[in-house]
This record gives C-alpha cells, sequence and structure tokens, in this order.
C-alpha cells in the first residue's frame, strides 16, 4: 500500500479529535476512530471497505489551495487522502477526472427542503405547528426522503441542507440533513443543530398604537416564556413540577447546549432580538437575516455572532437605498469581519429553486465579495456555522466524501453539474423526476415532414 | 409573520405618517439612489450621435453566421436614436459622444414578455371571470422605482399584464423603461394592443378563499367561459355590421346597437388586432386554448409561463403561438409539478419561439441570467439563449422591427455589460433607452454619497424643528410595498393574485 503515511497520521488525529466532539451520534465512527489508533495504517486498510481513488481533477478544497491533477481517495464514505501526487492504492476503483473540476457540496444554510413538496397544497407541508412554544418539535421526523425536490437540487451541487420549521415564535428543533439517503434518520447529519427563534415584529417609526402594542406584547410573552422555563428548571431540580415536554424543550436552549437560532429581518428588529438575547444571556447564537444585517455589522462583528444571510437576490427595501443594496451586503459583512454564509430562504416557495444557491453567491461576487469567499459562503462558512464542518464544507482528510463533478465553476450558471458524490455513495443525476421528462418528451417522436 | 410587521398596517400607517408628520419633509425625502426627482426629472438628452468603440458586440439579429453573431473589437453607431451601424473604424462626427467600450459586452436592451412592474393597485379585476374591458395603460404608475431598478439590471421594455385570476382579464401595456416621464411617457406607441389570458388553477380559484364562489371551478369550465365570451362577441361584431350596413343603404332613424367595451375588445382578438397573452401550465389547457383559438380565428401570440409546453412543443410551433417562460420554476402549486428547466431548450429544440419572463420585479433585474440557464439545462448555444430575452420576445410581443436587436434602423436601446452578458460575475455598466442614457452605474455610485447627505440633511431640519416625531423621520422599517414580496417569499406565496 502506498497510501501517504502523513496524511493517515493526520486522518488519525482528526477522528481523535471529532471522538470527544458530537461522538453521541455517531457512536460507529468514534468505534472506528478507536481502531484506528490502535491499528497500523497497512491492517487499517485492508479491513475496511473498498477504496474509491478520484483522479486526475482540479480539487477545489475550499480549506485550502486548489489542487491541480489532484487525487481523492474515499473508503467507507469519508475522505482518507487529498493532494497531488498520491499513489492509487491496488485494489481501488479509479475513477478519471482528468480535466474536470471537484467542489465539496453546497451546503443550504436555510432551507424547508423534504419537509414541503409543494407550497400551495396544504396536505404536503409539514413546516409550522401551532402553538407559541414548539420547542419540543423535531424538524426532522418529516424529513420526507423520496421527496422529488432533493435530487433537483443535488443535480445542482447542493448536497446538504439545514431545515427548520416556521410554526409560533419557538418554532422547534433544526437539523442538518444530508439530501441522499434512505431515510431520515440516516440522512441526518446533525439534530439538534439549534432552536429556532422567529423574533417577534418590532414596532418602528410610523405603526400606529395597535401595532405597537401587539408587537410589545408578543416580546413580553417570549419574556414569560423564557421565565417560565427557568422556573421550571428550578422546580425540576426541587422535584416539585410535572414533566412538562414544552419547557423541557427550552432547557438545552436555556444552558447553551443548543445554540439559539435567531430569525430576525428589519434593522429594528435584529436590534432589538440582539439586546434581547443578551439580557437572556443566550450567546450560544446564529443569525438567520436579510439584507439589514448590513446597517448591524459592526455590532455583529464585536459581538462575533454569525450569520446566516438569506435574500440576496431580493429587491431594496426601501425605496431610497440603492439598487443593489442586497447584492452588496455580503461584502458589507465581509468588510466588516463578520462570519457569515449565504443561504437562499428558509420558505416553501424557496424550496423548488434550492439548487440555485451557488447563484446568490455569485451575485454577491458581482458585486464586491472576492469570489473565493463567495465559494465559501456556500460550502465550509455554512457548514462552519452549523457546527457540521467536521463531517462536510470542504474536500479534506475525514470529511464525508460529498462533493461533486464539475466543467468548470460552477458559481457560473452555463457550467454543468456532471457527478454528484454523497458520504461516498454515486448519486445517479439521470434518476430523476425532471431529467425523465425531459428525457421522455426529447426523445418524442418529431412530426412528420409535411409534403410541399 | 412573526419577524415583519404586517404590511398593510403598515402601509396605512406609513400612509398617514406621511401626510401627518414632517410637514412634508418626508415626502421631500430622496426616494431613489441618483435622483431624487428623478421621476419627474426631464429625460435624458439624446446625443446626436453615441459610438460606442472597441466593444463585443452580441448583435442577436437572426440569420447571421455563427462567427458574425458575436462581434469582437466591433463599434456601434447611434444617430438620432435610432441605430444606423455596427462595424469596425466607423466615422463619426467631432461632436459625437464616444464610449470606450474595450472589455465590455454590449447586447440589446433585454426584453420582459411578462411583468408587473408599474401597474399600481389591484392587478385583477376579480369581480368578473372576463374582464377584458379593463386597461393596464389606465393605472399605470412611472413613480415605481423598480422602472429604475431594472434599468440597472439592462431592461429596457416590458409587457405589463394583468394577473391571472380570470379566464380572459384586461388589456395590456408594453412600456419602454423611460424612467422620469409621466405615465404616457412610458407607453411604447408602435406596439400592438394586447389582452391577459388565464387557464388552470387560478382562473378556477383553486388556491385562495374567494369571497364568493365563482364560475369556472375546473379547466373545462375555463373552456366554456372563454367560448361563451367569444360567441357573444360574435353576435356583438354582427349587430354593429349588420348595423353599418344599414346605415350605409341609406336607412334612417335607426337604434344602433349599444357599445360594449368588453366585446369590442373580444372582436380584435378575432380581427387580429389584439394580441391574446395567455397565462398557462399544462399542456392539456394550452392544446385546449388553440382549438379555440383555431375555432374563432385567430393565433395565440404567446402561452405565458407554459411550463407544460414542451410536453407539447411540436404543436405549439406548429400553431405559431410563441412561448414565454419561467427558466426554472417549479413544484410551487400542483399544475407545475411537471415543470422542467429544460423546457425552453426543448421548445427552442423544435422550432417554437421562445422566450424567458420575469413576473418579478426582482427577477426582471437579472433576465440575462435566466438566459443563461437555457445554456445549463439543455445546451441552446449562447447566441440563442440570449435571444430569449431579446429579439424573441420583441418578436412575441410584434415590435421586432423597431427593438430586441442591434441592427441598423432599430431604436437605441442597448446594454453596456462588464463582462459576457451571460456570466454571473458581469454587472451592467450602462442602460440606453433610444439613444439616450437612462442608467449608468458609475454616475449612481458617485451621487449616493450627494443623496446621502441630502437625505441627512433634511433629517437634521426635522430634527432641528423640534417635533418629538423627529426620530420618526429616521425610520429604516421597509418599504411597505416591498414587505408584500419579502412576506411572499419568506412564507411561501407567490404572488397568486398577480399571477403565477
Amino acid at each position: 500500500m502506498n497510501l501517504d503515511k502523513t496524511k493517515l497520521m493526520h486522518l488519525r488525529s482528526h477522528l481523535v479529535s471529532k471522538t470527544s466532539h458530537r461522538s453521541s451520534h455517531k457512536p460507529v465512527f468514534s468505534t472506528l476512530a478507536m481502531l484506528m489508533i490502535l491499528l497500523s495504517p497497512w491492517t487499517l486498510v485492508a479491513q475496511d471497505g473498498p477504496i474509491v481513488a478520484l483522479v486526475g481533477a482540479t480539487v477545489h478544497t475550499v480549506s485550502g489551495d486548489d489542487i491541480g491533477n489532484g487525487t481523492v481517495l474515499v473508503q467507507d464514505g469519508r475522505i482518507i487522502a487529498v493532494g497531488a501526487g498520491i499513489e492509487t492504492p491496488d485494489g481501488a476503483e479509479v475513477v478519471d477526472l482528468s480535466g474536470k473540476h471537484l467542489y465539496p457540496g453546497f451546503v443550504l444554510s436555510a432551507s424547508a427542503l423534504g419537509l414541503t413538496e409543494i407550497g400551495a397544497v396544504r396536505a404536503t407541508n409539514d413546516l409550522g405547528e401551532i402553538g407559541d412554544n414548539n420547542a419540543d418539535v423535531r424538524a426532522e421526523v418529516a424529513f420526507n426522503a423520496d421527496s422529488l425536490l432533493l435530487p433537483e437540487t443535488m443535480a445542482g451541487g447542493v448536497l446538504t441542507a439545514h431545515v427548520s420549521m416556521n410554526g409560533g415564535t419557538i418554532t422547534g428543533t433544526t437539523a442538518v440533513m444530508r439530501l441522499h439517503g434512505w431515510n431520515w434518520q440516516d440522512m441526518t447529519i446533525s439534530t439538534p443543530a439549534g432552536m429556532r427563534l422567529d423574533f417577534p415584529s418590532v414596532s418602528t417609526a410610523g405603526d400606529d398604537e395597535e401595532d405597537a402594542e401587539s408587537s410589545s406584547e408578543a416580546i413580553e410573552q417570549l419574556d414569560e416564556l423564557i421565565e417560565n422555563a427557568e422556573h421550571y428548571a428550578k422546580a425540576k431540580a426541587a422535584g416539585t413540577v410535572d414533566h412538562d415536554p414544552k419547557m423541557e424543550g427550552l432547557l438545552p436552549l436555556l444552558e447553551g447546549e443548543v445554540p439559539l437560532y435567531l430569525f430576525a429581518y428589519n434593522k429594528a428588529q435584529i436590534e432589538k432580538a440582539l439586546d434581547w438575547t443578551a439580557e437572556k444571556g443566550l450567546d450560544n447564537l446564529v443569525l438567520f437575516t436579510g439584507q439589514d444585517a448590513r446597517y448591524v455589522a459592526e455590532r455583529l462583528a464585536t459581538e462575533n455572532i454569525p450569520v446566516v444571510l438569506t435574500g440576496i437576490l431580493s429587491l431594496p427595501w426601501r425605496a431610497w437605498e440603492g439598487y443593489d443594496t442586497p447584492f452588496t451586503t455580503p461584502s458589507v459583512l465581509h468588510e466588516a469581519g463578520v462570519r457569515f454564509a449565504i443561504s437562499d430562504s428558509a420558505s416553501s416557495f424557496g424550496a423548488m429553486n434550492s439548487r440555485n444557491l451557488p447563484f446568490h453567491a455569485a451575485q454577491a461576487a458581482a458585486f464586491g465579495l472576492p469570489k473565493e469567499i463567495a465559494l465559501r459562503s456556500v460550502t465550509l462558512s455554512p457548514a462552519e456555522i452549523l457546527g457540521v464542518a467536521d463531517h462536510i464544507g470542504s474536500i479534506d482528510v475525514g470529511k464525508e466524501a460529498t462533493f461533486f463533478v464539475s466543467n468548470g465553476d460552477p458559481l457560473e450558471i452555463r457550467t454543468s453539474i456532471e457527478r454528484v458524490w454523497v458520504q461516498g455513495q454515486e448519486v445517479d443525476l439521470k434518476n430523476r423526476h425532471q431529467y425523465r421528462l425531459y428525457d421522455k418528451y426529447n426523445n418524442r417522436p418529431r412530426p412528420a415532414a409535411t409534403s410541399e | 409573520m412573526s419577524h415583519i410587521s404586517n404590511p398593510r398596517r403598515t402601509r396605512e400607517a406609513m400612509t398617514r405618517a406621511s401626510l401627518v408628520l414632517l410637514s412634508g419633509v418626508l415626502l421631500a425625502l430622496p426616494m431613489q439612489a441618483f435622483d431624487p426627482d428623478a421621476w419627474n426629472a426631464e429625460q435624458p438628452e439624446q446625443p446626436g450621435v453615441i459610438v460606442v468603440r472597441g466593444a463585443t458586440i452580441w448583435t442577436a439579429a437572426d440569420d447571421v453566421s455563427p462567427e458574425d453573431a458575436v462581434l469582437e473589437n466591433a463599434d456601434l453607431l447611434i444617430r438620432a436614436g435610432v441605430i444606423e451601424a455596427i462595424g469596425q473604424n466607423l466615422q463619426v462626427p467631432s461632436d459625437a459622444v464616444e464610449i470606450d467600450g474595450t472589455g465590455k459586452h454590449v447586447t440589446p436592451g433585454l426584453i420582459d414578455a411578462h411583468s408587473h412592474t408599474a401597474a399600481s393597485g389591484g392587478l385583477n379585476e376579480g369581480s368578473n371571470n372576463v374582464t377584458s374591458e379593463v386597461r393596464v395603460a389606465d393605472v399605470l404608475n412611472p413613480e415605481d422605482v423598480n422602472l429604475y431598478r431594472q434599468l440597472a439590471g439592462g431592461l429596457t421594455i416590458a409587457n405589463v399584464l394583468h394577473g391571472s385570476a380570470n379566464a380572459i382579464g384586461g388589456q395590456n401595456a408594453v412600456i419602454k423603461l423611460r424612467w422620469g416621464l409621466e405615465a404616457d411617457g412610458l407607453l411604447m406607441q408602435e406596439a400592438p394592443q394586447g389582452i391577459k389570458f388565464a387557464l388552470g388553477e387560478n382562473p378556477k380559484r383553486s388556491n385562495f378563499r374567494a369571497p364568493e364562489p365563482r364560475y369556472p371551478t375546473t379547466r373545462q369550465g375555463v373552456e366554456k367561459s372563454i367560448r361563451e365570451a367569444f360567441e357573444a362577441a360574435i353576435d356583438y361584431r354582427d349587430a354593429h355590421q349588420a348595423h353599418n350596413r344599414a346605415l350605409k343603404m341609406g336607412k334612417k332613424n335607426l337604434v344602433p346597437p349599444q357599445r360594449d367595451f368588453q366585446l369590442e375588445a373580444l372582436v380584435e382578438i378575432m380581427d387580429g388586432t389584439r394580441l391574446v397573452h395567455a397565462h398557462s401550465y399544462r399542456a392539456d389547457e394550452i392544446l385546449m386554448l388553440m382549438e379555440v383559438a383555431e375555432d374563432y380565428g385567430f393565433t395565440v401570440a404567446t402561452f405565458q409561463h407554459v411550463l407544460e409546453g414542451y410536453k407539447v412543443a411540436d404543436e405549439l410551433a406548429a400553431s405559431g403561438s410563441g412561448a414565454s417562460s419561467f427558466s426554472d420554476w417549479w413544484a410551487y402549486k400542483y399544475e407545475v409539478i411537471d415543470a422542467i428547466p429544460h423546457n425552453g431548450a426543448i421548445m427552442w429544440d423544435r422550432d417554437v419561439l421562445v422566450s424567458f419572463n420575469s413576473d418579478s420585479g426582482e427577477l426582471a433585474r437579472r433576465l440575462n441570467l435566466e438566459a443563461a440557464k437555457a445554456v445549463r439545462w439543455g445546451g441552446v448555444p449562447e447566441v440563442e439563449a440570449l435571444k430569449f430575452v431579446t429579439l424573441n420576445p420583441a418578436k412575441q410581443l410584434q415590435i421586432d422591427k423597431w427593438v430586441g436587436s442591434l441592427e441598423p434602423g432599430k431604436h437605441g436601446d442597448f446594454v453596456i455589460w462588464s463582462g459576457h452578458p451571460l456570466s454571473t460575475y458581469s454587472r451592467v455598466e450602462q442602460t440606453w433607452v433610444d439613444g439616450r442614457k437612462y442608467f449608468d452605474r458609475q454616475t449612481d455610485l458617485e451621487a449616493r454619497e450627494t443623496i446621502a447627505a441630502e437625505r441627512q440633511a433634511l433629517l437634521q431640519e426635522v430634527r432641528d424643528s423640534g417635533d418629538e416625531r423627529a426620530e420618526d423621520a429616521e425610520d429604516t422599517e421597509p418599504d411597505p410595498e416591498d414587505v408584500d414580496r419579502i412576506v411572499d417569499s419568506y412564507h411561501g406565496h407567490p404572488h397568486q393574485e398577480s399571477g403565477r
């Protein structure tokens, strides 16, 4: 065997560090890591599954430099080596990707995929539960592994989605999902990824009294909810309260074990929401927001709050703003030093065109965001922000073999995504609803030429 | 809607605020990025001669060899608002406006065959299933800032349509984006008149709770509604023709048949002087309307959306109807579950006249990138894909004699791009309409500081006035109109009332 020894060393240390992090949902993996420490690289390779060697592509790792004529070795769904000049192990299946480009799968950091099929058909939506506090509801249990939307999304190179619900104020726990698999359980990368809170709308100038009242009432209710949960925690410790799943659901959030995924959009709402989280001591948070993030960029940088930015391809919200306001917001955040990912919105309507995620980032690049940051904002940055960078987001040893092959820059619409792998499994891009229809009607016999 | 305030209430509140507060100061605030009073400013001057030098020119003209379709290092010469020549080293008078096109790309102005921009108020006269008497031209709002924003995306012409609530909707308006002129100045006088039809879920009110049940509730009923309307129109036409004949024969004391604007528009369709733009999705309803049109002696000018057009591409081609499609939208309602992004490519390959439209104030800013999707999905050549948003919609609207390509004799409507027009990394640098520069990114950027300063000065004036509500002037609540769109995009309700 001719595996690069330093790569394997790197792999080992990586896996060891992993066992202490999020090991709970991957018990098999931690066992594997323990084995690796005990066994020599030689026996390790011999005892595990077959190796696939992807050779010849320009490997865009995203985490580091591009590797020309690179090799990526995959085994048991993971990347075990990345580099130039790596020899192909005996018996490995070789995939020749000469002249092609290999990229980590795009990561959609706000999505309704799997939870909705057709927005207008109510029966196909599992997006919002009734009630203000849905802390005990988890998004992934209704993730439809056979949604027609998933293969179409993968055909655009988008291979992972962070899904959340939107009912009430506390909408439920969210999950990071692979888009390929047999069922929601084996498709789940991380759960709970976060607890989604749709911050109440905030009264601003121009609102009438009724609006102002309902806005402050909603925030008071939220205060009360958190207060109740704190009381519940104390009462629970004292053994003086019955089990309440909705209160129970809030405890990991209050203890900072589950990050707060805070959804707030316009400037006043963002500012109020950030004040509120500071007041409650909820400092493990990610802000899901839109173009107004530009007006709070410095604060987001100072307070080191990561951002999932949606709505790049939107109109400016105010007539006096520059026509390119949503397009330039990413570069404003970048220059201010804010950590951010770019996403489509988590709406049901957005789900069908999730495959266009890279073009949201490209629009930001056209308006000032450095291209490499644009690429990062839909790959490694969302993986980091969502806490799954040990699994996905870049082409690195130890991560899942979740990547795609293209014939050029995938932020360009004219580039084709040609092949896709999720966790080491190649996905058949022809086995999908839209391709089947294309193939059927593209081959419809043409009408006979009519005689003159 | 927890994260956005109620848009309707906000709008009412804002209206009140602008009326009562700030004694008009708020109204005097700059309304967009490049000129505070642009909507009623004088239109940009029209230089006698303009020449763009040394650019890569995409003419979008038909019947040219592939090597002549994209001209490298070429000049474009406009005289008195009309294209005079495209070539190399073109001679111009010394006072000509010279634009250095080195490294730039030039295309015709983009054309959106399905828009609701600048149509104020309700887009549907939903009280009736047949409303051919109402007119978009009556409600054009030249102050809609999206006109400017779309110019900044290279758009120069839009087919402004009613919504799709009615089997037979209202009369359209084809506009040029002459930002700054009054409503009448937007109208493209050369354009033939048209009308909106709608088939499928929207006219049968599948996805919304109508206050009153309304006929029809099936696709079969939609056909019946359209046929009944044309039968009434035939009777109307016959009555008028009989009356006119009788007058000619010298009969006296005749009572003329009553004039009916609804039926008159339908007669114009049968006469071929009013173009039908039919919102449609499924193959069955497309075939149905083609049959109806044949029975009443007209050709549908465009099937709009036409997301299953690829299933009946040969039939569309044979009928001579155009197809104006979304590039890749699907699955937002049941009737679009079979929509595929190859729709444009398959129809194009089978000789259907294809355009891609926006149906969205936002998407209309990026139609060039919609065209690029025809390259991605189905491999339409770039030159042909660009025609999906230039020459082809011009043909569909029957205005290709004047616009849609860069050819001598056509209007001086063109766009200067920072790079390849189908690249996601390119930006619009300038947009010209009738040989007048309506958008210039450089000017826009330079004006921002001045405008920000002016805005701050006005705000200061309000603060100094001691009005306790001065802080209101700093309000950064989103524009209420846009909140509607934001809420839609976050909550999964496409603009059903406006047409999707």
